[in-house]
């Protein structure tokens, strides 16, 4: 019996065989590190669809309407060199505050977080380095779980009294994480990270493609700053050049991250940039080719 | 305008945006004839021809294009 993830490619390529092709094309050599690295997470994405009445089916439907958004959004970008939206009011009046265009745009990222070989690349340097940046005990915090992976992991790796907490603006978010996730150890708010108490201290924040979603990345990356103090940690990941329907701020290159990092009073521990085709950063950059930023950071000292 | 003038132009299009000199395109060529015609540069293709004829194809064509031919064909309609 093969992996889920070969089902899911199987079943993407009768809606969609020129998807289904480039898909094998960019997984092509890595099908040993991801199929088996993903088989955990599909199967608990595939309990979740069943308790909500759903198959994988619907799921695959999201991930291929996300496509076509992303490929509308790709046009204008290219045309124009900016991402479509500009304000966050914009973006929530148009995307969060309608909960079919939310619900099939985040099953569309649950399945991207395997089927494109770029977001594994990141969750895998999440997970080597984790542990090096957390403490023997201390309090775990994701801000947007979004599809419940980056918890999942931290789960995984972390010690057992750790507390995990997740914060996300968006209701149809928790509710994904949630039902992905699975575990009662995690303490799932509906809240924004700004309404923390700077009193309410943190060892390690996790925050994945966040800051690409906000009008100023560098007022939540202070906050952040202030959360985690001059000891705890934090993993960050935003793209560069990848337009899509939530999308506000633009980076253009991983310099404009490094920049923003720096005026948030971050510094980067470590870092890893993966195109998210097998392709030069020269071509790359011509074709604006999305690329997938991640890094630990820390208080500047 | 004639198909192939569009056709011509088409292929000076291609070739300044793949860098590549050597490209000759039919109305039968297809991306897996062209060397470098592939998903990323495609969306580069079809606004470069967007703009060099001030049309614009929906979102549909884009992605549907099956050869060069159909691609010329849409550019002669938009352009009455």
């Amino acid at each position: 019996m093969g992996f889920i993830i070969e089902e899911i490619i199987d079943k993407i390529e009768l809606k969609n065989a020129e998807h289904a092709n480039k898909l094998r094309k960019n997984l092509a050599g890595l099908e040993a590190e991801i199929y088996p690295a993903s088989e955990s997470f599909f199967q608990k994405y595939y309990a979740y669809l069943e308790k909500e009445g759903k198959t994988i089916d619907f799921g695959i439907d999201c991930y291929l309407h996300m496509c076509d958004d992303m490929l509308i959004q790709r046009h204008k970008f290219i045309e124009t060199g900016k991402y479509t939206s500009t304000s966050f009011d914009e973006v929530e009046k148009r995307v969060y505050g309608n909960e079919a265009i939310m619900t099939y745009h985040m099953h569309g990222l649950v399945l991207g977080q395997f089927l494109w070989f770029e977001q594994f690349e990141r969750f895998k340097f999440f997970k080597e380095n984790l542990i090096k940046y957390f403490p023997s005990q201390g309090k775990y915090l994701e801000i947007g779980g979004g599809h419940g992976l980056y918890m999942l992991g931290a789960l995984e790796l972390l010690p057992a009294d750790t507390i995990f907490d997740l914060v996300d603006i968006s209701q149809s978010s928790i509710n994904l994480a949630k039902g992905v996730i699975d575990n009662s150890k995690v303490n799932y708010t509906l809240k924004n990270v700004f309404d923390i108490s700077d009193e309410d201290k943190y060892d390690f924040f996790t925050m994945g493609e966040v800051l690409e979603h906000l009008e100023d990345p560098i007022a939540i990356l202070k906050k952040l700053s202030n959360l985690i103090g001059k000891t705890g940690k934090g993993y960050i990941t935003t793209p560069i050049n990848s337009p899509m329907i939530d999308h506000i701020y633009l980076f253009n290159n991983e310099t404009d991250i490094r920049e923003v990092f720096d005026k948030a009073g971050l510094s980067i521990l470590t870092e890893k940039i993966v195109i998210s085709e097998h392709i030069s950063p020269k071509l790359a950059n011509k074709f604006k080719v999305p690329i997938m930023y991640a890094a630990f950071v820390e208080q500047k000292k | 305008m004639e198909e192939q003038e569009i056709l011509s132009q088409v292929v000076a299009i291609f070739k300044e945006e793949l860098d590549n000199e050597e490209i000759e395109l039919t109305m039968e060529s297809t991306a897996k004839e062209v060397e470098d015609w592939d998903s990323l540069s495609h969306i580069h293709l079809m606004v470069a021809i967007e703009k060099h004829f001030k049309i614009r194809f929906t979102s549909t064509e884009i992605s549907s294009f099956k050869n060069v031919g159909e691609m010329v064909e849409t550019v002669k309609k938009r352009l009455g």
